[in-house]
């Protein structure tokens, strides 16, 4: 269920937050528009620094692993990336579905390693609140619903004070690539 | 150790522009060497870390040469070593230490990673060993390979562990093959050590946390292994790993290691 605990504009700060100390980089510089690799200066390893970083402020799991991954698991080696490295057409037009039309450099053909360039603070913070959205109706602990917020970051059952347990990143992506798949047939 | 031993001697560092090789770097600086820092990727962070890193061994007094090669291609370990060779026609130390794999479980990686896991992490080393034996032969060099327990222990997602063991091997081959030409080869296999791959494997082994701070390894605890494996002090050691993990392996009751309760076995 959607969830009005924790704000957008709170993840968006503390998404920042995640990133200044991750890169050591002034927090003020940072918009929702910069590519963590292009613009701040991010590599791969600071992905999963930074991601730590929001799990431990959340009480969440990110995804470990990018769509494409995903979808190689899910439809078979070559589906989403071929023998060259380059994305596939059919990756391309479900990565489009997924992040809208803001990303033009997105082309099927392009390298594999040029598509973590297009995660920007926004998509990072897009993905922190689909995870915080994935709040259960109840808590699986005691089977009350009295959520509330800790902090204005962290979900708390107000009955039994157990922290609420919420989907990880990569189940996330996985029942999205279902549904999408059942609905258009992409695959 | 050896006064002087590695005063004006030559040592390349794979990956040293950051964690375990930056600190092997450092090490063979203070006591005296020369060294070649090599990073793969040009115009990232990492070439900016082996700058600043050259600058400090600059700033100890010592020469410091930055190399970008990808181990994983061959054409571009040679033309790292044909530079060397220009530049300094000679290498004493040649410490393996440059890694790079996916954190997936081993059945989950498709051919490409596959791939890339042996390119970089088996090809790379014996691509680096090939080309750096006309120099060593002339120093009767050091080779010094940098494992892990993974070579040994399950890590949850750590097919780079498969690689390990199996360079393992090519130590005890390669001290064999190149002791007639007066090169020495071992290696160290570290424990758990806090550098940034450490980040990327506390995310799949959450119990890494509960593992005593004692029983975390310092890089500088394993460049100081390296260098004693360099110096003459260990001529009578050939083809061996020596484990520098605090103990860690030799802890039979391990209340921190659980099964993973999928993978429990049932008696």
């Amino acid at each position: 269920m959607s969830q009005n605990f924790i704000t957008e504009a709170t993840v968006f700060e503390e998404v920042k937050k995640a990133i200044a100390e991750t890169l050591n980089i002034d927090k003020d510089s940072i918009t929702a528009e910069s590519s963590l690799i292009k613009d701040l200066g991010a590599e791969s390893l600071d992905f999963l620094d930074i991601n730590y970083r929001l799990e431990q402020a959340f009480g969440i799991k990110m995804a470990r692993h990018f769509i494409l991954e995903h979808i190689e698991e899910m439809f078979g080696e070559g589906s989403a990336i071929d023998a060259n490295s380059r994305i596939t057409d059919k990756a391309v037009s479900l990565l489009q579905f997924r992040m809208g039309e803001n990303f033009p450099e997105l082309r099927a053909g392009m390298d594999m390693d040029e598509v973590p360039a297009l995660v920007t603070v926004q998509s990072l913070t897009r993905g922190v609140l689909d995870i915080l959205d994935s709040l259960p109706e109840k808590c699986s602990a005691c089977g009350n619903s009295e959520w509330q917020s800790e902090n204005s970051l962290r979900i708390k059952c107000g009955s039994c004070q157990e922290y609420a347990a919420f989907t990880n990143g990569d189940d996330l992506i996985k029942a999205w690539l279902t549904k999408v798949q059942e609905e258009k047939k992409i695959f | 150790m050896h006064c002087n031993f590695f005063k004006d001697k030559i040592a390349l560092i794979t990956g040293s522009s950051r964690g375990i090789g930056s600190a092997i770097a450092r090490k063979f600086a203070t006591q005296g060497a020369d060294i070649i820092v090599n990073f793969r990727k040009s115009g990232g962070k990492s070439q900016e870390q082996g700058e600043l890193l050259c600058k400090d061994i600059r700033d100890m007094g010592r020469r410091a040469f930055l190399i970008q090669a990808d181990i994983a291609v061959k054409e571009s370990v040679k033309e790292m070593f044909h530079e060397i060779d220009e530049k300094l026609g000679r290498l004493d130390f040649l410490i393996l230490n440059a890694a790079k794999a996916p954190f997936k479980p081993l059945e989950k990686l498709p051919e490409r990673e596959l791939r890339q896991l042996v390119e970089t992490n088996y090809l790379g080393n014996i691509f680096c060993v090939q080309a750096a034996l006309p120099l060593l032969e002339k120093s009767a060099g050091k080779i010094v390979f940098i494992s892990s327990l993974g070579s040994r222990f399950y890590n949850p997602a750590y097919p780079l562990g498969t690689m390990k063991a199996a360079m393992e091997s090519a130590v005890r081959d390669l001290a064999e093959s190149l002791s007639i030409k007066k090169i020495s080869v071992n290696g160290i296999c570290g424990g758990i050590v806090k550098t940034d791959s450490f980040k990327v494997l506390r995310q799949y082994w959450e119990e890494l946390d509960q593992i005593p701070d004692e029983l975390f390894v310092e890089p500088d605890e394993i460049a100081d292994a390296v260098v004693f494996l360099c110096d003459p002090a260990s001529r009578g050691i050939q083809g061996q790993m020596i484990v520098v993990d605090r103990g860690l392996s030799n802890r039979l009751y391990r209340p921190f290691l659980k099964a993973d309760k999928k993978q429990e076995l049932s008696y």
